[in-house]
């Protein structure tokens, strides 16, 4: 198992669209109409990022064992539907001890201009 | 600012429901078979969508979702289906919440929780 601590993967962009937003909030029970929910940074930040990392020969992660630990998000300010935003991820540190390996993935986006929108700080625990 | 509170008990269809809305589709959220044979109970409840709700509580105290800054956690407990979870945001400093969910039997399943928002 190789330790990919530095390691980042390619750009990645994605357009916010009104009916995923819609959806989302439905899942969650947001109150409609109060814009993109926060928590879709679980969408345009982390999940189009981190599927990088879990397909990641390099990486060799089981996802079986994968379990998502902690989270955070911090937003310079919050996307809107119709935009398209781009977001860029890596691994910040790769650690095992005792048999459980503990992976630090950060993820930044940014908006056409290249202004910060959000940085998600996920880690991510693979038991043995 | 305010406090605010939800009681939520999560369905099968409300997991489902957001693994299709945020793309994780992984089967220990949707498949009981192939969550057993990983070593779960069940299926179980997606952490983000947890924190997706602790999100709408901390919007909620906080005057509106677009004014949160910054939000984290640390998944301590598993959710199954069936699991009434009460979610609290409760106002500390100012521009800062604590945040806490805690299933039917006491058990914290988000722990180290908080908001800020502007």
């Amino acid at each position: 198992m190789a330790d990919v601590a530095g390691k980042t993967y390619p750009a990645v962009a994605f357009e916010i669209e009104a009916d995923r937003v819609a959806a989302f909030a439905e899942a969650i029970g947001a109150a409609p109409g109060e814009g993109v929910p926060p928590t879709f940074a679980a969408v345009y930040a982390l999940g189009v990022t981190a599927p990088q990392l879990f397909g990641d020969a390099e990486a060799a992660i089981d996802f079986g064992r994968l379990l998502h630990a902690e989270q955070e998000f911090e937003w310079t300010r919050h996307p809107r539907v119709g935009e398209t935003v781009s977001s860029t991820g890596r691994v910040t540190s790769d650690v095992s001890r005792r048999g459980l390996r503990m992976i630090n993935f950060e993820t930044q986006t940014r908006d056409a201009d290249g202004a910060d929108v959000c940085r998600s700080r996920a880690m991510f625990v693979i038991r043995p | 600012m305010n406090n605010a509170a939800s009681v939520v008990t999560f369905s099968r269809e409300q997991i489902a429901a957001y693994a299709v809305a945020s793309g994780d589709r992984n089967p220990i959220h949707l498949d009981d078979d192939f969550a057993r044979s990983v070593g779960l109970p069940g299926v179980i409840a997606h952490g983000l969508l947890q924190m997706g709700i602790a999100a709408c509580v901390a919007a909620e105290a906080a005057g509106g979702p677009q004014r949160l800054t910054r939000l984290t956690c640390r998944f301590a407990g598993m959710v199954e289906v069936g699991d009434t979870v009460t979610f609290s945001a409760e106002g500390g400093a100012p521009g800062r919440l604590d945040l806490r969910a805690t299933n039917q039997r006491g058990e914290p399943v988000l722990t180290k929780a908080s908001a800020e928002y502007r």
